[in-house]
């Protein structure tokens, strides 16, 4: 799957899209295709603060279990309704509406710290 | 291609002895302190669950378990119940996913891999079954699975039963999957059976091929590096 341009990315496999000061976060085809079909997501509860790198949720398949880091710092204003009953949708559309949660963006000057689509493929192994 | 080291325990390591080390060699590997490195060590009877592991896959009472000197854990990993015990092999790989190399395939297709060229090294056919993880032989599963990644470092990973009593599966529904047998490299082999020590460095050997780490070999009573020393490993 093609890493998407305008996407933003962190070096543990999430990305960011932002749309003014929400970012939606979830996790790139690579950190998908790691763990096979996932059958649990643990989100967080709308509402809680995030700083920067802060364990935010855990995706689950059958055998594994990853955790989901808080790329940037903020506040989570919504989370995907769908993952709890269909968490593959992760494995089907990870960079699209196997989406995890969106935040409300605290810091802008952490930005700097995300890599753009370039870098990232540089760092993320092609299948 | 990226050196690793493996470190191995000739004496059976209680679980949790076993799981302090791990979480110890996570740290250090999160924080640069030590290359990939790869456990291999065999348990002391333990039954554990995992993250999502019901307790009605156990089928004995804590004070049976207790009873029959098998200890209980329950542990963040993927995947459900399973058991531990002297005779089999498991593999714990401490590895820093997602880097440069080519992990063209999924962690958890890598650690079937591994079990099925280690088997195949016996002249045993080994595979996966489809929506059932882990490794299978013809006369039932011989390896089972449960990972976590923090940080995109992996920790707990694979158990591979080379001649342990099975009498450990009996006292649980292995996997949640009922009615499924459970079997050992030895049952598979007879007389041709190899040591513990000879499967043990096939694991390694597949384990350098499948993940495409070289691997520097440590004993646990070898002089280790300092890195090593200071995750603390279990001493005999």
């Amino acid at each position: 799957m093609a890493i998407p341009e305008d996407f933003f990315y962190s070096k543990s496999h999430e990305w960011v899209s932002f749309e003014g000061e929400v970012a939606t976060i979830g996790i790139t085809d690579f950190a998908q295709s790691q763990l096979s079909d996932l059958t649990f997501v643990e989100l967080p509860e709308v509402g809680t603060t995030f700083a920067a790198g802060d364990e935010a949720a855990v995706v689950e398949s059958v055998k594994a279990a990853a955790d989901v880091y808080a790329p940037i710092a903020g506040e989570i204003v919504e989370i995907n309704p769908v993952l709890e009953d269909a968490p593959e949708t992760i494995n089907a559309d990870a960079f699209g509406a196997g989406w995890l949660f969106k935040l409300k963006v605290m810091d802008e000057s952490e930005l700097d710290v995300l890599m753009d689509a370039n870098s990232y493929e540089e760092i993320c192994p092609q299948s | 291609m990226d050196n690793a080291w493996s470190i191995t325990f000739d004496e059976p390591v209680a679980y949790e002895a076993g799981l302090l080390f791990q979480y110890r060699l996570l740290a250090a590997r999160q924080a640069g302190k030590i290359p990939d490195t790869v456990v291999l060590l065999q348990h002391t009877p333990t039954v554990t669950l995992g993250n999502r592991g019901r307790d009605n896959y156990l089928l004995k009472s804590e004070q049976e378990y207790a009873d029959l000197g098998i200890d209980l854990f329950q542990v963040e990993r993927g995947g459900d119940v399973t058991f531990h015990g002297p005779g089999q092999w498991v593999l714990y790989p401490i590895l820093h996913l997602g880097g440069n190399e080519a992990d063209a395939h999924g962690y958890l297709f890598n650690l079937e891999e591994i079990a099925i060229q280690t088997l195949a090294t016996f002249s045993v056919d080994g595979f996966r079954r489809e929506g059932k993880s882990g490794t299978w032989t013809e006369q039932g599963k011989i390896a089972a699975i449960g990972f976590r990644l923090k940080r995109w470092v992996s920790f707990h990973g694979m158990s591979f039963n080379v001649e342990n009593e099975l009498a450990g599966f009996e006292t649980i529904v292995p996997c949640g999957l009922e009615g499924e047998p459970v079997t050992t490299l030895s049952k598979l082999l007879g007389e041709d059976m190899p040591s513990m020590p000879a499967v043990g460095s096939k694991l390694l050997d597949c384990f350098e091929e499948v993940m495409g780490r070289n691997l520097i070999r440590y004993q646990s009573m070898d002089l280790l590096p300092e890195a090593l020393m200071a995750c603390d490993p279990p001493r005999f």
